[in-house]
């Protein structure tokens, strides 16, 4: 069990020896604001601040051994629960080191002073005669004693109250502040020892999943917290484990003994809410923004903007747009509530424990100070995700149920709900004088807000769900350089999305519209950006930052893009920017300096984009822990690249439709550029934020440097290929280079078009030659399995395998042969019997006559005609003998008492005696002739495929009436349930082609290395021939093989090559397929996989998408359940999630055009994609 | 319908008692109390919840429990532990190499899963091999300069002397798109 918590405050205070420093040392346990303990055992320090995995933990400590002049290992930092710590606020914009480390080292100082005071009056020394290192006390007079600050403190209790004005150790003696110390955290992190806020465990704790209304991703609207109309509890019965579906409001939570019931249960729950408000589209913002109503704040002027427009010798106008980004934490978040006695404790992975407690007590009715927030660390968060969210849906279950509860949001939950960073439209007017100069600069920036009130008080209706205006789009709207004439202003509006801060809130966006509109400018005044940057930067800091940033880059002065030439398809170019990010209430507190050169490569053809090299420099003051900075601006550089390159929530009209990382990629290992630190030494300056300043210029210096490249601004994100290609397109129209199509052949209909000639063939000429009713044959009591022989009914499990009888007539919970199982036929949906011998509900009280009737004719016992999908017509050729032990083998199996649902057909389907004249038309009955010239193999796999394996049945495509055709169709292809049957002949659409060896391997394995794995009911036969002997399997390979293809090795290179040689074009075919690909298949389909390659599946060469979208859509299940006899692992291991759910029909469609295109690139595309995924979607 | 299941998890036979379709990730946190694995997103997609199978990184978010058989799982916990890491734990430790930490788990296991296969990686294997790992943090340049370091330690090759983090990053890993050769700035 993991189930850690702060010792409490009043705990602490309670202690009977120690030092406490704290703001008031008569405030009352509660309100006290405690910050360090000096007891003999060690030293604790509080900050109200958390860990967001920036490691601010260890810089914090270094703080305190610092100022104390202790090794650094004697601190223990607590940082964030409710019940320790003094609530310093939420841990954003890079506050902790600026400003809550401030009362930490006051406190440390406070202590020092004191102690080493009181130690001085005993000795009769004064305090300056006394020197402290490393933790030992000595005098500096020469004499012999050292005492430790636990020697001072033990056996005594005092409480000191924190001295703002303490006298802290000058920076010049420094020792530990400013080393690169390890962090204190890594080594537990690397050996699961490290216990985050998903790995609280408490005994007796239940487990809970979510289920979300539709409008995913808004935090107001009509019928906010109203849209619930029915849950319907009973889709969930058959669910062990379930202990309760809690509802409130448009809340609903279920709760399950274990962690897999209650995803299950959560999947399955059956939910009816209202249609779902329609939004505007904020895909491309810039419109919805403009008609969000707002409110002008204006920040700064100077001059005359007006004169100093209409003065200018020339003017520029520049609209900026930056689309809403997720802040996309690797894990999910999750917490865990108890709730006991009246008192709730919640383990969160908060970036503000207090305000969290502020809204819980808000959500729960309760009085904070029965709340305690127990803050652990979670996935990095860089702003607010679902961390709080989740802490308050675990609170509410958690008093429903009584029990400890861990909530954890599922990938598709953090995607769809956590606030985004707030997209924003920037508009800058700019004017030059006649020489060039700057003459004037107009910003205008909007910025949707980001309260995101707590989502629980929004679904169960405690907090109106409205529009509320915040004012955090100021950050760095002030731009860096010295215009004349100025005005800028923000234009302050409510939330579109929902939205909360996101690393370097709006200074971002902001940036980039200041660091691109500089750069234009700079380009119309032909002069090097670089250096018209210097030529107008006041601040000497940032003058010294720019030009060494510049100078370690090897920055080349030019005025004109194309700097640094092309090579083929391939254009280069370097960019530059700097900014300052400026945080906090307007006008704000400066963080570190930052500034960026960058080296970018453009694919002309593509219109990719690769980052070559970033140089990126930070002025960040007194640095506490040059490695952790380095780390800081290491991590903001990917993550900026990743937001610049390729991130942008989508959204439908109701919802935001990024559920993943294939709908919202970010950055891979393989696109990591060279990354080049410079950090400038200021030992004495004051230290600055350092977790968000590196990110801030990084939009713009890419701009720039594809600007360089190719000549062409950017100003709206992300540069994504297709909007790259477009823009490269939209200049010099060049051919279409995509090959022009042929005509996609039609796919043949799932649902096969009943011609009225058909039925008129049946109601004419059956008619007429048949009676069709047949006699019952009298039911017999369930044979004894005794008169049967173990051999025989040995016999039959091989003839029932070799049928795979268990396939269609598997029991609905499992059972063999229970029956129940659904199949789609075009005459409507036929349940499979129950052939158990079960005398009420199977097949118990037949006898062989009545048995062998319904194998070879499809009569059943009473009389009544089965329908084909029983493939009697198979059937009908098998050995007496085979059919004999089969009926051997099902009465002695276990009866299953369970009947099936009635197979009701719509008229005049539900004719079974049409079924007669049916008969007379197609059913066959000679039984299986070996062919004399054939080996004895050939003729045992002819007769496994044609009778007992009955491959025709799905594999031979069907007439209208639903009966396999013959001759050159036999085999050549069909459909079942729902899937296409691939051709057994040379019709096959394999690429490498089937040879024995491969049919053999597909037929034992479930696999063949040069087609893959078999899927949907495939995979269920071959697991059904398991128990064949391997002479069938080999069997049934060669007649299957007889005149088919050869070279299949070489057929699978070519068919490799050609899907390598695809991948540009099927990138700018169907460039957003391409990212949900890499995002989402890759890993098991990509190029370094185990797995068998896509190219050499024959479904992705098939005529119709059918079974590619089915397994999209549905899933696969492992290779490996199937091959656990035969020992496969590696990625077989793996099942293939279903995507049904998670994509909508245009992001299974783009990924449909990319998987075509790219793995059967000699294929037309698919045009069919929408119609077959409607059919199979029903 | 539940039944009892024996798994071999860091050397030790388990038994465990759930559904058949259950995924083994969450069998090793709740059952086996294994804290290594991490859920991410439950789709295969990056690669938190990774352990080997037989010496050969998968997702165990996507493994279902039956599929899992004889073969032998190996967690984070079962490659070392913070007094006696594995080489690539060791190599993580001194590169600094996580912030979060949420991702180190896929990471360590994906480097150790390359090694097992291919004790000399180039750095393109590296990267190839953590292609499908996430990490948002952007700890990738401290990942993959200990991936270097922990592959230079198992061929043999002394390892590097310090700053490692910075030399690879500026000497050896750079991006590059399709097409693009790769160019020296340096010269
Ligand atoms: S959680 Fe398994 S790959 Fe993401
Ligand atoms: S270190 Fe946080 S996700 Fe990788």
């Amino acid at each position: 069990m993991t189930s850690p918590r702060d010792t409490k405050k009043a705990e602490w205070l309670s202690k009977s020896e120690g030092l406490f420093v704290l703001r008031d040392p008569q405030a009352a346990a509660p309100d006290a604001e405690l910050f360090l303990v000096i007891e003999p055992s060690g030293i604790t320090a509080f900050c109200g601040h958390v860990d967001l995995g920036t490691g601010i933990r260890t810089a914090l400590a270094q703080i305190v051994a610092e100022e104390l002049d202790v090794p650094f290992d004697t601190v223990t930092m607590v940082l964030g629960s409710t019940d320790a710590v003094p609530d310093q606020g939420p841990t954003i914009a890079s506050e902790t080191i600026q400003i809550s480390a401030i009362p930490l080292r006051q406190s440390a100082a406070t202590a020092r002073h004191y102690l080493l005071n009181k130690l001085a009056v005993e000795r009769g020394l004064k305090p300056e005669e006394l020197a402290v290192e490393d933790g030992i006390i000595r005098p500096t007079n020469g004499e012999n004693w050292s005492v430790t600050y636990g020697d001072l403190v033990a056996g005594e209790k005092c409480l000191l109250a924190l001295d703002p004005q303490a006298r802290v150790k000058p920076v010049s003696e420094y020792r530990l502040v400013g080393q690169s110390v390890p962090r204190n955290d890594i080594a537990a992190k690397t050996s699961g020892q490290w216990a985050y806020v998903h790995d609280v465990r408490l005994p007796g704790m239940l487990h809970a999943r979510l289920v979300r209304p539709p409008y995913a991703g808004w935090d107001f609207g009509d019928h906010y917290g109203t849209s619930l109309i029915e849950v319907k509890r009973q889709s969930i019965a058959d669910i062990e484990g379930i202990v309760d579906v809690v509802i409130i409001g448009d809340f609903i939570g279920i709760v399950a003994e274990r962690e897999e019931q209650a995803i299950k249960a959560a999947d399955r729950l059956e939910v009816v809410w209202r249609e779902p408000q329609v939004r505007p589209d904020l895909n491309t913002p810039e419109e919805a923004l403009r008609n969000n109503p707002s409110e002008e704040r204006k920040l700064g002027e100077k001059g005359d903007i007006e004169r100093g427009l209409e003065g200018a010798a020339q003017t520029f106008e520049a609209t900026y747009v930056w689309p809403y980004q997720m802040h996309g934490s690797i894990g999910p978040s999750c917490a865990v509530a108890d709730y006991q006695d009246g008192k709730l404790t919640v383990w969160s992975g908060t970036q503000n424990p207090h305000w969290l407690r502020r809204d819980i007590a808000q959500l729960m009715k309760m009085p904070e100070h029965d709340i305690a927030v127990e803050r652990l660390e979670a996935a990095g968060c860089y702003g607010r995700n679902g961390a709080d969210d989740v802490s308050g849906d675990a609170a509410l279950l958690a008093r429903v149920v009584g029990r400890p509860v861990r909530v954890q949001l599922t990938r598709e939950q953090e995607h769809q709900w956590e606030p985004k960073g707030a997209a924003q439209v920037i508009d800058v007017k700019g004017g030059l004088d006649a020489e060039g100069g700057l003459a004037a600069y107009q910003f205008d920036t909007c910025y949707p807000s980001n309260g995101a009130p707590l989502l629980a008080n929004l679904l169960t209706g405690r907090v109106p769900a409205i529009p509320i205006t915040f004012d955090m789009g100021d950050r760095t709207a002030i731009p860096p350089y010295s215009f004349p004439n100025m005005k800028v202003a923000v234009h302050d509006m409510p939330q579109l999305a929902r939205a909360a801060w996101l690393r370097g809130v709006s200074a971002m966006p902001n940036t980039f519209a200041h660091e691109c509109f500089i750069d234009e400018l700079a380009a119309a005044a032909g002069v090097d950006p670089v250096e018209y940057r210097l030529r107008y930067l006041t601040d000497p800091r940032a003058v010294d930052l720019v030009r060494e940033v510049a100078e370690k880059s090897g920055w080349v002065e030019h005025s004109l893009p194309g700097s640094m030439g092309s090579e083929g398809d391939i254009a280069y170019g370097r960019g530059f920017a700097y900014a300052v990010y400026v945080h906090g209430k307007f006008p704000g507190t400066a963080a570190a300096w930052a500034a960026w050169a960058t080296e970018v490569a453009v694919n002309k053809k593509t219109g990719e984009i690769g980052i070559m090299r970033v140089v990126a420099g930070q002025d960040s003051g007194l640095m506490i822990n040059p490695d952790g900075v380095r780390h800081q601006i290491h991590g903001n550089v990917v993550q900026s690249i990743s937001r610049t390159l390729k991130e942008s929530v989508e959204f439908s009209p109701t919802a935001v439709t990024s559920k993943d990382w294939g709908t919202y990629p970010i950055l891979q290992f393989p696109e990591l550029p060279t990354i080049e630190t410079l950090l400038i030494p200021r030992p004495d300056e004051p230290p600055l934020g350092v977790g968000e300043s590196a990110s801030v210029p990084s939009a713009a210096a890419i701009c720039n440097a594809v600007y360089d490249a190719i000549g062409i601004r950017f100003r709206e994100l992300p540069l994504t290929p297709e909007r790259v290609l477009a823009a490269l397109n939209e200049r010099e129209p060049e051919e279409e280079t995509r090959p022009t199509e042929p005509k996609p052949a039609k796919r043949k209909s799932l649902i096969a078009g009943l011609s009225g000639l058909g039925l008129g063939a049946l109601a004419a000429g059956g008619l007429a030659l048949l009676s069709p009713i047949k006699p019952a044959i009298p039911t017999i009591a369930r044979p004894d399995s005794g008169v049967f022989s173990a051999q025989t009914i040995e016999q039959g499990r091989l003839v029932a395998a070799a049928g795979a009888c268990n396939v269609c007539h598997v029991g609905s919970d499992g059972t063999a042969f229970g029956g129940g199982r659904i199949f789609e036929t075009p005459f409507g949906n036929i349940v499979a019997s129950n052939i158990s011998p079960d005398p009420e509900n199977g097949i118990g009280n037949w006898s062989y006559p009545a048995f062998e009737r319904a194998m070879r004719k499809g009569i059943s016992r009473d009389g009544h005609h089965l329908y084909p999908a029983h493939p009697y017509t198979s059937f009908a050729g098998a050995s007496d003998a085979d059919l004999q032990a089969l009926y051997a083998y099902m009465m002695s199996g276990q009866a299953v008492a369970k009947p099936v649902a009635k197979t009701e057909l719509a008229f005049p389907f539900n004719q079974r005696w049409l079924m007669s004249a049916w008969n007379a038309m197609f059913a066959k009955s000679e039984t299986f002739t070996p062919v004399a010239a054939k080996s004895a193999e050939w003729n045992r796999g002819a007769y496994l495929v044609e009778t007992l394996g009955h491959c025709s049945a799905c594999h031979s495509p069907r007439n209208a009436l639903q009966a396999e055709l013959d001759g050159a169709q036999h085999l050549a292809g069909g459909y079942a349930d729902g899937w296409e049957a691939p051709a057994l002949t040379t019709a096959s659409m394999s690429p490498a082609g089937w040879d024995a060896d491969a049919l053999y391997a597909y037929l034992r394995y479930g696999h063949s290395p040069h087609h893959g794995p078999a899927g949907g009911p495939m995979a269920e036969v071959v697991e059904s021939f398991t128990a064949l002997p391997d002479s069938d399997i080999r069997a049934m390979a060669t007649y299957l093989a007889e005149g088919r293809e050869t070279a299949v090795e070489a057929r699978a290179a070519d068919a490799l090559e050609a899907s390598m040689a695809a991948r540009d074009s099927a990138l700018v075919t169907a460039p957003r397929g391409a990212r949900i690909f890499e995002g989402a298949c890759a890993s098991c389909h990509g190029e370094n996989s185990d797995l068998t390659s896509l190219a050499l599946n024959s479904n992705l060469h098939s005529a119709s998408p059918n079974n590619v979208l089915q397994a999209i859509l549905n899933g696969h299940e492992a290779p490996a359940i199937l091959a656990a006899k035969t020992g496969r692992e590696g990625a077989s291991l793996m099942a293939m999630p279903a995507f049904g759910k998670l994509y909508d029909d245009k992001q299974i469609g783009e990924l449909t055009a990319y998987l075509r295109a790219r793995f059967a690139p000699e294929k037309p595309a698919w045009e069919n994609v929408g119609e077959v995924l409607q059919d199979l979607r029903r | 319908m539940a039944r009892e299941f024996e798994i071999q998890v860091n050397g030790k036979a388990s038994r465990v008692h759930a559904e058949p379709d259950t995924p083994l990730l969450y069998i090793l946190r709740n059952d086996l109390q294994l804290n290594g694995p991490k859920y991410g997103c439950g789709l295969a997609q990056c690669g938190a919840c990774a352990v080997l199978a037989n010496g050969k990184p998968v997702r165990a978010c996507m493994v279902p429990l039956e599929a899992v058989g004889k073969t032998e799982i190996t967690t984070l916990e079962g490659l070392g532990s913070p007094q006696n890491p594995n080489p690539v734990q060791a190599a993580f430790v001194k590169h600094n190499a996580a912030q979060c930490g949420y991702c180190i788990n896929g990471m360590i296991i994906a480097v150790t899963g390359l090694l097992n296969t291919n004790p000399n990686p180039s750095d393109d294997d590296i990267k190839q091999a953590l292609r499908h790992h996430l990490c948002r943090c952007g700890t990738h340049m401290e990942i993959l300069a200990a991936a270097r370091e922990a592959a230079d330690m198992m061929a043999g090759a002394s390892p590097l002397s310090s700053p490692l983090g910075e030399k690879v990053a500026e000497g050896r890993m750079r991006g590059s798109p399709s097409g693009v050769e790769n160019r020296d700035f340096h010269d």
